[in-house]
């Protein structure tokens, strides 16, 4: 595989070691909650393209070896190899995040955070499941998806608006996001390809322009950059 | 009742909190989709959710603190008037003065920001609503028809005590006040205001639970019913003619009055005039660049470019030089006009646009020459667009917008003093060899712009990389020839005598033609040429669009030729 770092066919230039490969279909919000986190810790990682739609590589033999749930995205750390995208977000936390915040250690934080990583996932199986019926032919039905989100959507919102009336900014108690905003912020962005609507839902709204001002946010096909803030 | 979209209520539409600086909320009334922005000065915007251009909307956009700016193709429109003020398409040219967004009128009271779909009516508040310090509710969506909603909180009342009906789909609780929104046929917000409690998230969240409640309630009622058809209100976008053609000039005499709200002593020779609508009503929006004429007591008009920021629409301020041998134009100014003098003004014109998509914006001032430039830096400020402002004058003292340039965020390096050679030397150096995509930005006294203009272009940066904007023209204007106009469009053939003008003998002739200046500065009267060849004596169009010999300034130009035809 060739370096990403590689200037040119320069062969003195020496690649950096590079453990971390990311198995990636780029119009994945699954897969891009890895790429953002990696880009916020600044980590350098290798990408390998999967071909998720419409090629359902996903589905092929060498995807299932590493992964038999048949999902993107897959992770690997030089020998090791992961898949779920909420727990490869607190394996790169815990590992490779010296300032401890995005996957805080403290028991109770821990819970939220993963209590919330659960919602991503029923985030994934309304709002991204109603995205990839409109927009890829899946046969998910539509409408029950649709309501999904918006009932999660409610529940999101209501919860930052009481975070903001109590200078809560975040999803999780402490004063700084975690991996829980990064793992439920690509379908809620991504909502309205789903046919969602978020004009219900103006603190959630707002959260979405605090997490695309965390440094090192970077974007993805339908995530657009929020402006700069005031000084 | 069923919903109009003519109706003219004021209805709350937000919350004041739901607008934090820098962001745009997504709101909607009457079926019609709103962007709400709150400006950096505070003023808050309510404008038809769609981008002129495609119709994307702009809740998506990025509010950049005085214009917002769609997230597509970058159109920008400014606070205030929402007019268009970049079209990256054309990064060369001032959009046309018509590109303005739809606005919905807006009224922040209460700790609620009200609209209503038309202007019919004035903003009245609610029966008591002077009377105590209001906290607003969460607020509460609900999937119902706004009528039903609003019996839904009529039945919160207790029988004893009944819920006291107010216009406009609001109604008094004991101590609070609720109101429905109307968002469309089916749908709604509830909000509702409240004295400012003791425990304020305890009250909230006790609100909040029963507004639930009722919602759930109001949402099971309106699933068994059938949906009501949504409203249906019309969007209309902008011709690709109207978005790819600049900005039209506007023929002299089309002016509005302004008063003059602050005149002070801004630097040595400089006078400062703050000019305001007498209604305490926004201007007309601008362009960084732009002028406006000032229609003087004593008959004269002469041009002055606006100082301003981005959607700073409240005021124009401009900078008038005090000239001890002045010919009767800034010395009425600065000698009769006072604060509280109403003044006439054109709408601002641009001739000097500013492109956003350069990789390197030199700005190069002189003396009074600052004045179009500390706008342009302000925008490109505004933005984070990377820039650089240099402002030459012969004494510290002179200096003028001080403040203002203090505020900038940019590199800004003033030069005092300097001789005409150390001058042209700072100039190459701070120019230095081309590059792709650099654009530079000249005005200040005849000398300067012509000296810039070489020393650039042995430097290398071709004509359209170089922007220039003359006061005045200082060249005396040769009007010795006679010759013939031909006048394509209007079929005429005139004949231009030694001593007057082209447009002086169009004007004869009974055409309207559009001029400003009259000196061959200002860019008004600029006209296609389509035979014959052109006497320039202008100092408005560069040395290339000289020698296409495709336009020309009819107010001081003339033919070398016998001939010429117009597109006129
Ligand atoms: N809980 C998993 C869900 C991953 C997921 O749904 N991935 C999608 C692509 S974004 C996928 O591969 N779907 C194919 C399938 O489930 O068969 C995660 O967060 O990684």
């Amino acid at each position: 595989m060739d370096c990403p770092d590689k200037p040119g066919n320069d062969d003195r230039y020496e690649c950096p070691l590079m453990t971390i490969t990311l198995y990636d279909f780029e119009l994945s919000g699954n897969c891009y909650k890895l790429r953002l986190l990696m880009n916020i810790l600044n980590l350098p990682y290798e990408i390998v393209p999967v071909d998720f739609f419409p090629g359902r590589q996903h589905k092929a033999d060498w995807f299932l070896r590493m992964n038999p749930f048949g999902q993107l995205p897959v992770l690997k750390d030089d020998d090791l190899t992961l898949s779920d995208s909420g727990a490869i977000l607190a394996y790169l936390a815990k590992k490779y995040d010296t300032s401890g915040k995005w996957f805080p250690d403290d028991p109770a934080v821990t819970a939220e955070v993963l209590r919330w990583h659960s919602v991503a996932d029923d985030i994934t199986s309304t709002s991204s499941a109603a995205r990839l019926a409109l927009g890829y032919g899946y046969a998910f039905d539509i409408e029950k998806s649709q309501k999904g989100a918006h009932r999660i959507f409610r529940l999101m919102d209501e919860h930052l608006w009481f975070g903001e009336k109590s200078g809560r900014d975040w999803l999780c108690s402490p004063a700084h996001p975690t991996t829980a905003d990064i793992a439920c912020f690509p379908y809620v962005m991504l909502s309205e390809e789903g046919g969602i609507s978020r004009q219900d839902y103006p603190a959630l709204r707002r959260w979405t322009d605090r997490v695309r001002r965390v440094p090192g946010f970077t974007v993805m096909s339908g995530i657009f950059p929020a402006g700069r803030a005031k000084e | 009742m069923p919903l109009s979209l003519s109706d003219p209520t004021w209805y709350p539409i937000a919350s004041s909190e739901d607008l934090p600086f820098r962001h745009v909320y997504q709101g909607q009334l009457l079926g019609r989709e709103l962007a709400v922005w709150r400006a950096d000065d505070g003023n808050v915007n309510v404008w038809e959710n769609r981008c002129l251009h495609r119709g994307v909307r702009l809740s998506i956009g990025i509010n950049e603190g005085q214009e917002l700016k769609c997230q597509y193709h970058g159109w920008r429109y400014a606070n205030q008037s929402a007019g268009c003020t970049y079209i990256p398409a054309h990064p060369a040219d001032a959009p046309a003065r018509r590109i303005e967004n739809r606005k919905y009128p807006v009224k922040e009271a209460f700790g609620l920001i009200w609209s209503a779909a038309n202007d019919d009516q004035k903003f009245a508040p609610f029966a008591g609503a002077e009377s105590t310090d209001w906290f607003p509710l969460r607020p509460m969506p609900v999937n119902a028809a706004p009528e039903d909603v609003l019996a839904g909180l009529a039945r919160l009342a207790p029988d004893d005590q009944p819920a006291d009906l107010l216009p406009g789909m609001a109604l008094r609780l004991g101590t609070t006040v609720y109101f429905v929104q109307p968002v469309d046929a089916g749908r709604s917000v509830i909000r509702g205001l409240i004295e400012k409690p003791a425990d304020e998230v305890a009250t909230l969240r006790h609100y909040n639970e029963t507004l639930t409640k009722l919602r759930d309630r109001l949402e099971r009622a309106a699933a068994k019913k059938p949906a009501p058809e949504p409203l249906q209100p019309v969007f209309e976008k902008v011709s690709a003619d109207l978005a790819s053609m600049p900005d039209i000039a506007i023929p002299r005499g089309n002016t509005m009055p302004v008063v003059v709200k602050r005149k002070w002593q801004s630097a040595d020779g400089v006078i400062g005039f703050e000019l305001a609508d007498r209604d305490g009503k926004h201007l007309p929006t601008f362009q960084p660049g732009a002028h406006i004429d000032v229609h003087l007591p004593n008959g004269l008009i002469r041009q002055y470019s606006i100082t301003n920021g981005p959607g700073d629409l409240s005021s124009y301020v401009i900078g008038v030089k005090q000239e001890s041998a002045s010919k009767g134009g800034s010395k009425v100014l600065v000698e009769t006009v006072r604060e509280g003098d109403v003044l006439a003004i054109s709408e601002p014109r641009n001739n000097f646009p500013l492109r956003r998509d350069a990789t390197r914006t030199v700005l190069i001032a002189g003396g009074i020459g600052i004045t179009p430039l500390l706008s342009m830096a302000r925008f490109l400020d505004k933005s984070s667009l990377n820039y650089e402002l240099h402002y030459f004058a012969r004494t510290g003292d002179g200096l003028a917008f001080q403040s203002e340039l203090a505020a900038l965020h940019g590199k800004v390096d003033r030069h005092i003093g300097l001789a005409r050679e150390a001058i042209k030397a700072k100039v190459a150096e701070v120019l230095g060899q081309y590059q792709f995509a650099n654009h530079v930005y000249i005005c200040g006294p005849g000398a300067m712009l012509e000296m810039v203009q070489e020393t650039a272009a042995s430097l290398g940066w071709p004509d359209d990389a170089i922007h220039f904007e003359y006061f005045q023209n200082d060249k005396v204007i040769d009007s010795s020839s006679a010759f013939d106009v031909e006048l394509a469009r209007s079929a005429m053939t005139l004949h231009v005598p030694a001593g007057k003008t082209i447009l002086e003998t169009m004007r004869e002739a009974g055409l309207t033609v559009p001029s400003s200046c009259e000196q061959g500065a200002c860019g008004t009267c600029l006209t296609t040429v389509m035979e014959g060849e052109v006497d320039h004596q202008d100092v408005y169009l560069n040395k290339t669009e000289k020698a296409s010999n495709t336009c020309m300034m009819t107010c001081v130009s003339r033919a070398k030729s016998g001939r010429l035809v117009l597109d006129i």
